[in-house]
């Protein structure tokens, strides 16, 4: 929905998220490829830009840190704090035949303060019973989440068993608009 | 009138593209060009180029250097579509033909000051093996038709690549005017 009149957006606090995804690393498989969100509340409207994306798959020929250099540009306005963004990833795991398995969940909120920030977002994933941790390292698959907000919320966290995955990292640029004019300090 | 209520603000970039390190190829070219949004006009400077074709030196064991300088200046109304510096980096394969080694994007950086960045490079992978023998044997490899497709968002799902190489860059940022306009990029920092 686009946001109209020069003296709408005077009033408004803007937020630039500019930078990227970098890419992955630690995870047991090599040909991995992000899909990626961001999560915010009911305070704040998208103005420009994906709100979400999936990346390139990539299999690294000599290193073992797949890399994805995402493009993200996102801007936002918002008439309130609350609801501050959050960018929730899934590290997907695609083989030579095409089928995708889950390798990872993880989130991370998007920086507050304005400037350069180097994030490393470590990801997680739900582990079944013994006997499907089992069957798993055979034939692969395993289980995944139904509903992918839990990535980001803690209200139902309490059901679920999981293991550590790798590392994500990102690379994001924050600017701020029109912040102090409201008395926010960040 | 002007310097009281501008309406524009400015981005200046002074850099260069060093060198890059690509273990397995030698005397490699790079290109680089800038993608950016609507809301943004270069107004000096250079958006494309291309740079000699340098060896790895007897001493380094991987490196090769460019030295090639990147100056530019753009103006906007809107950090939205902010620069990105797509570089595409292209060398002989057995016999002799030019053949893309790698390509990567990264955003001009955000906060003034001075920044080192090394970015990794990768290349779209042929969909059988069997395009990837007649690939290399007429020296036709897979290659974007636009290499500003690497700066996008969209469509990126269904490209399948191999990340090899990187390439190292150093920029030298100066706006003007984005504080008048409210904007905050955080404190100029050197790296």
């Amino acid at each position: 929905m686009k946001f109209h009149g020069p003296r709408a957006t005077l009033r408004m606090a803007e937020l630039h998220i500019i930078g990227q995804i970098v890419g992955a690393s630690g995870f047991p498989h090599s040909s991995l490829f992000c899909k990626w969100g961001i999560h915010t509340g009911g305070a704040w409207r998208l103005l420009s830009g994906l709100r979400e994306g999936q990346t390139q798959v990539d299999s690294p020929q000599t290193s073992d840190v797949a890399f994805w250099s995402h493009p993200i540009d996102l801007h936002y306005a918002t008439k309130g704090l609350q609801g501050w963004p959050k960018l929730h990833l899934q590290v997907w795991h695609q083989d030579s035949f095409g089928r995708c398995e889950l390798s990872g969940y993880g989130y991370c909120h998007v920086p507050s303060s304005p400037g350069h920030h180097r994030l490393r977002c470590a990801t997680w994933r739900p582990l079944g019973s013994w006997q499907e941790q089992l069957a798993q390292s055979f034939v692969g698959g395993g289980p995944q989440l139904r509903f992918p907000d839990v990535i980001y919320s803690g209200a139902d966290r309490y059901r679920l068993h999981t293991g550590a995955a790798g590392t994500v990292e990102l690379e994001l640029g924050i600017i701020l608009r029109n912040f102090d004019k409201y008395g926010v300090e960040s | 009138m002007a310097t009281s209520n501008p309406s524009v603000f400015l981005l200046m970039i002074n850099g260069q593209i060093e060198g890059a390190d690509f273990p397995e190829y030698d005397e490699l070219y790079c290109k680089y060009c800038f993608v950016y949004g609507h809301d943004w006009a270069p107004t000096s400077g250079l958006e494309e180029g291309i740079s000699q074709i340098s060896s790895r030196g007897r001493d380094t064991r991987h490196g090769l250097v460019w030295n090639f300088p990147v100056e530019i200046t753009f103006k906007s109304t809107n950090p939205f579509g902010w620069p990105q510096i797509v570089v595409s980096v292209y060398g002989p394969d057995t016999f002799g033909n030019d053949v893309v080694r790698g390509y990567g994007a990264v955003h001009v950086p955000v906060t003034p000051g001075k920044h080192v960045k090394t970015i990794p490079m990768f290349v779209p992978e042929s969909t059988s093996r069997l395009q990837k023998f007649t690939s290399w044997l007429m020296g036709r490899r897979p290659e974007f038709t636009d290499p500003k497709v690497i700066a996008q968002g969209e469509g990126r799902e269904v490209t399948r690549v191999h990340s090899q190489g990187s390439v190292s860059f150093s920029f030298n940022i100066v706006t003007k005017d984005m504080k008048k306009l409210g904007y905050d990029v955080g404190h100029p920092r050197d790296v």
